[in-house]
């Protein structure tokens, strides 16, 4: 099978399956689950074979629409980069659905929940494969349709009804910059073909501009949910727990990132100070909210916007420090080319690097909470678990692989990510790096603080005490997101393992040498260790934060800065947007509705009655009325008219 | 004048007969009496045959008309005169046999239901198809006459068909009163015309006015002739009560109610095309010279036409008046398409795609009609079509898309026929007649949709209505040729709309 047919079959297995679904198995649960599940199998089987086939950059497009001279093609654009991105997808994707088959058995709404995964799966899928903007763009809002529908599952409980609505209208304005990025990036390069715009950047042949990667930028904003747009993220979490791993954690919000490597030739200095602040301000703010959360899946979102966070920053910093044969130099453009071929900058790579990583633990994590909430009936609130360690071994011991990698352990996979993302802020800005030195230890504060809550002590509520290990379909995924977790970060040294089919992004992750190297080692481990041992000393496994019975001024403060932003945009929608809107409500109601349509009907509707009058029936009063018709033409004739 | 000079130029004349140049019309002819004689000599058990007949073997003369589309007579004068040969008159030619196809076909849908003889019915369709035919192609008001008068007697009879429905002899008596009246109108047009041009004491006096050639050339020398622009409006006059132009249309109304459907359906679109290639011949060619007069004439016409139309359609309750009066509408539209051809030529190609659409959407909705009508023809309620999208879920389609096609619902074939008359309009600069289009268009979109509405919800009425109301008819089971019309027009109207194609191209860029 040629590549091109591969990379179309990766995309139409999930549709298939979502129309079958949606159309036939509503009822069929059961049906449903299996079906969709075994869509994921085929999406990673026929992802595998294209991303170890070892082709790449094959020529498949088709023109969809065309628009005078603006033509919408529809192709693939199939590199390294989107190797390693489907790899990500397809991999813990899979597992994410086996996951499900038992997180979601007792549900009613199975089928609708399947195929919603499969919505998902595809569209995922189409923005990782999309060679041009305006088709990641229709992915794009294909994702954020799936992800409301998703989040809206359980939509007889106001909140999920209300985080799906938040999500989707918060993502709309990110999403509206984006567009009107794709919309400038054609008005001045004539082009959003990815394929051509790297072709064309080596020559010079490329209008910059600052606008349009940072309107292309906002996009990723809402949907990476970074800061002002990070509000919708954790109200996501009203969603099932593996649409949280799959969508919220490991795929759909690290879109932005992958979107931002896709787009990179646009960059220009500026505009990647911009994102590097965007990012470091996001990680350090959302490190900070997480450790005031008492849900463990809010911990869990917060941790995740502070580790997109840490991609974005990683993103921004990389395009001052790029490897060459020559060891590091400084570039401008952000790029380096190597050839004909398209490299991506070492920011990009940390940024991809965090990513995949991120994937594995952050997946691995919500899943293994997904597991105890199953558990514990639902209970979601950490303060009352406790003792879970003995009760449920697997999830434990997965969890705390997961724990070790997000918070930088030595050997665990996102020890190598994030210094790979420290030692580019050290190269590059000091301010960064000394803020994500710090987000690392807040990071460490508060998976520890969750992770000892959580597991030791007493059980502190009933669910929590009668908590029993779950089924192998939940057990055997957290088993393989753990290794995953445990081993991603090699990924970076022995990608020759994987036949070098990552090599285009893993070889350019930034790597420290020589003394360069220990100090960084040192400067991880230390965060890591400061942060752990202050929260295995401070915290301790009670029915209450110990931060907010002892010291509340600043868990209120921690929790205000928490809520400011929610606030900011309640007071704007209730205040402004809210009046505003009924402010247009009364024109529309008085003006529009009341004068303009219904008077107009009313006129129009009389106009219509007088002329049914005219139908009297009456024969003699046809014929004087074309009589009539008759005098008036002489009269046109006469020219009396 | 010696006998012998007589016969040589009746010789002369007689040359000119090209008998093979109306071919389909003499088949026509033949048709017509095969299936009369059909009736007469075979066993009764085999009438049932006769639709069948006249269906096929109109649809071996449209096969023939296709085959021969670029006869060698195009652009050619046969029979001393009397008839223009053209591609505009080959189209015309296409469209009244599928006409006259389609009208047969909704027949055997109607006729079973009542207690008539059918071959009479069948021989009169075909006969008036030759007389609309040879009308589309006429170039003599002699020939024009004639045509016209032989369709006008032949519609009398069809109107009135039900003999025993009262509404249907009221149309009947209606219609042929009315249409006396507008062609004694038209007569004393072509009476004033032939007079003024025949007099020596004017430029360009011609002995041969009737013919339109030599009627054309005197007016062009006597543009402000007081006589000559009076017996052309007034046979404009005559030409706007066949496609049923303010205020020419009153009869429209309470005919096409009587009329059994089929009838309607044939005086909807062939009466009406009919007159629109009279019109594009007289206005457009013989009257050119008029231009003066005949413009805001026609403007004024349109406006009063495509409002009057619409506004009298937004309270019509019995559909059959509901598509009248919208027809009116569309003439409105046609209309505006035939002025703005004075300045651009090519919107006649968008009148020929405009009436080819409604040709398609119309009779798809009437096939539906002929279905949910029941043994009273001329009561046809919106009400008799609630839930009908439920219950009958094809008929319900095909409604639904000709009504979208006749309000021009994009991406359906009616709107690129309205689509194509305003863009000839702008660019004609007819911008006044493009604000009364548009109005008219909103205007329509209310009452179709108001029918589709009808279709595809329960009606509601009030409570202890119910009761006094009488049950609405059984709606008819549809058999399979007509089916397979009807899935022909609805893919029709759909696929136009897409893709005009070759059919697009030569009729806008002829």
């Amino acid at each position: 099978m040629s590549p091109a047919q591969l990379a179309s079959l990766v995309l139409l297995i999930p549709l298939i399956s979502a129309a079958v679904i949606a159309l036939f198995l509503r009822r069929q649960g059961a049906l449903a689950s299996y079906l969709s599940v075994a869509a994921a199998a085929g999406i990673a089987v026929a992802s595998a074979m294209l991303i170890f086939g070892g082709q790449r950059n094959f020529p498949a497009s088709v023109e969809w629409l065309r628009f005078g001279g603006f033509a919408v093609s529809f192709g693939f654009k199939f590199d390294d980069l989107a190797a390693l991105m489907l790899f990500v997808v397809s991999f813990v994707g899979f597992f994410i659905h086996v996951f499900s088959l038992g997180y979601m058995r007792d549900d009613a709404a199975k089928a609708r929940f399947f195929g919603g995964l499969s919505v998902f799966m595809f569209s995922m899928c189409g923005i990782v494969l999309a060679d041009n903007l305006f088709m990641i763009f229709v992915f794009w809002e294909l994702v954020g349709f799936s992800s409301y529908l998703l989040i809206g599952h359980w939509y007889e409980r106001q909140s999920a009804a209300d985080a799906a609505k938040k999500a989707y209208i918060v993502n709309r304005v990110g999403d509206f910059g984006f567009l009107l990025g794709i919309v400038m990036c054609y008005w001045l390069n004539h082009t959003v073909n990815l394929t051509e715009l790297a072709a064309r950047a080596p020559a010079g042949g490329l209008v910059f501009s600052r606008a349009i990667p940072l309107l292309l930028f906002c996009g990723a904003v809402g949907k990476s949910a970074q800061m002002p747009l990070h509000v919708w993220l954790p109200d996501a979490m009203e969603g099932p727990t593996p649409v949280s791993a799959l969508i919220h954690a490991a795929t759909m919000v690290a879109a932005g990132i992958y979107m931002l490597c896709r787009i990179q030739v646009l960059m220009v200095p500026q505009a990647l100070t911009v994102i590097m602040w965007v990012g470091t301000i996001t990680a350090l703010y959302a490190a900070v909210c997480a450790i005031v959360q008492s849900d463990i899946k809010k911990v869990l979102a917060y941790s995740t916007l502070s580790q997109l966070g840490y991609m974005v920053a990683a993103f921004g910093l990389g395009a001052v420090l790029s490897r060459s044969p020559d060891g590091y130099t400084g570039f401008v453009s952000g790029t380096l080319y190597d050839g004909p071929a398209f490299l991506i900058s070492a920011g990009a790579a940390a940024a991809m690097f965090h990513l995949t990583t991120h994937a594995f633990f952050k997946a691995l994590l919500f899943l293994g909470s997904g597991s105890i909430i199953h558990a514990c009936h639902h209970e979601q609130d950490i303060f009352k678990m406790g003792g879970l360690a003995k009760r449920m071994p697997w999830t434990f011991l997965t969890f705390t692989v997961g724990v070790f990698a997000i918070i930088g352990l030595p050997f665990f996979a996102g020890f190598f990510s994030k210094d790979a993302i420290l030692f580019l802020a050290r190269q590059n800005n000091i301010v960064v790096f000394w803020v994500l030195v710090f987000t690392a230890v807040l990071t460490a504060v508060y998976m520890t603080r969750l992770w000892r809550i959580t597991f030791f002590g007493e059980a502190r509520s009933e669910s929590a005490a009668h908590a029993h290990e779950s089924g192998a379909t939940m057990v055997i995924p957290l088993v393989v997101l753990a290794v995953g977790a445990a081993l991603s970060g090699y990924g970076f040294f022995y990608d020759h393992l994987l036949g070098g089919a990552f090599k285009g992004v893993l070889s350019l992750v930034p790597e420290p040498e020589g003394p360069a190297h220990w100090m960084m080692i040192a400067v991880g481990t230390g965060a890591m260790f400061v942060g752990a041992s202050f929260a295995l000393g401070y915290y301790r496994p009670a029915a209450v934060d110990r931060l907010q019975a002892a010291v509340p001024v600043v868990f209120g403060a921690l929790v205000a800065i928490k809520e400011s932003f929610d606030r900011l945009y309640g007071y704007y929608v209730a205040k402004v947007q809210q009046r505003l809107a009924v402010l247009l409500d009364v024109i529309d109601q008085v003006l529009i509705a009341g004068w303009i349509v219904r008077g107009g009907t009313t006129v129009v509707g009389y106009l219509g009655m007088g002329a049914r009058l005219l139908y009297s029936g009456k024969l003699y009063a046809y014929a004087f009325w074309i009589l009539i018709g008759v005098v008036i033409l002489w009269g046109f004739a006469a020219g009396g008219f | 004048m010696p006998v012998a000079v007589t016969l040589s130029s009746l010789q002369e004349i007689a040359a000119s007969n090209q008998w093979a140049a109306i071919m389909p019309e003499l088949l026509l002819a033949g048709l017509a009496v095969l299936v009369l004689g059909f009736e007469l000599v075979v066993p009764k058990t085999y009438r049932a045959l006769i639709p069948a007949i006249a269906i096929s073997g109109l649809a071996i003369i449209l096969l023939g008309v296709g085959i021969h589309f670029h006869t060698t007579f195009l652009n050619d004068d046969t029979f001393d005169h009397l008839l223009h040969h053209s591609d505009g008159g080959q189209f015309m030619r296409v469209f009244f046999l599928l006409t006259a196809i389609l009208v047969c076909l909704l027949a055997t849908v109607t006729l079973e239901r009542q207690p008539v003889p059918k071959a009479e019915f069948y021989h009169l369709v075909i006969v008036i198809t030759a007389a609309l035919m040879l009308l589309a192609q006429s170039n003599h008001f002699v020939m024009f006459f004639v045509a016209l008068e032989t369709v006008t007697v032949g519609f009398y009879i069809l109107v009135s068909y039900f003999r025993t429905s009262a509404a249907s002899l009221e149309g009947g008596l209606k219609y042929l009163i009315l249409s006396a009246l507008s062609s004694a109108i038209l007569l004393f047009g072509i009476v004033l015309l032939y007079g003024v041009a025949g007099n020596r004491a004017l430029p360009g006096a011609t002995a041969d006015a009737m013919n339109f050639g030599a009627l054309r050339g005197f007016l062009a020398a006597n543009p402000d002739n007081f006589l000559a622009n009076v017996g052309a409006v007034l046979v404009l006059a005559g030409v706007a009560f066949k496609i049923g132009a303010v205020p020419f249309q009153f009869w429209i109304p309470d005919v096409y109610q009587g009329a059994p459907t089929p009838v309607t359906a044939f005086l909807a679109v062939g009466s009406k095309a009919a007159g629109f290639a009279v019109l594009l011949i007289l206005a457009l060619d013989v009257f050119r010279p008029l231009q003066a007069v005949l413009v805001p004439v026609l403007s004024v016409m349109a406006v009063a036409t495509i409002l009057f139309g619409n506004l009298a359609a937004l309270t019509q309750n019995n559909v059959k008046r509901l598509m009248g009066l919208s027809g009116v509408s569309h003439a409105g539209y046609l209309l505006v398409g035939v002025i703005a051809a004075y300045r651009e030529p090519l919107a006649v190609g968008a009148v020929y795609f405009y009436l080819l659409a409604y040709l398609l959407a119309s009779f798809a909705v009437f096939a539906v009609m002929a279905h949910v009508s029941g043994s009273d023809d001329a009561d046809q309620d919106l009400e008799h079509y609630a839930n009908l999208a439920r219950e009958r879920p094809f008929l319900g389609t095909v409604l639904a898309i000709g009504l979208g096609s006749l309000a021009g619902i994009p991406p359906l074939a009616g709107f690129m026929g309205k689509l194509l008359i305003f863009i000839f309009a702008f660019k004609a600069g007819l911008y006044g007649l493009l604000t009364a289009a548009v109005v008219g268009v909103v205007i329509s979109i209310y009452y179709y949709f108001g029918w589709i509405r009808a279709a595809f919800f329960p009606f509601r009425r009030a409570t202890g209505l119910a009761a006094s109301e009488p049950p609405r008819p059984v709606i008819t089971r549809v058999g399979f040729p007509v089916a397979a019309a009807m899935v022909l027009l609805a893919a029709g109207s759909v696929i136009l709309g897409f893709y005009q194609g070759p059919l697009g191209v030569w009729l806008v860029s002829r």
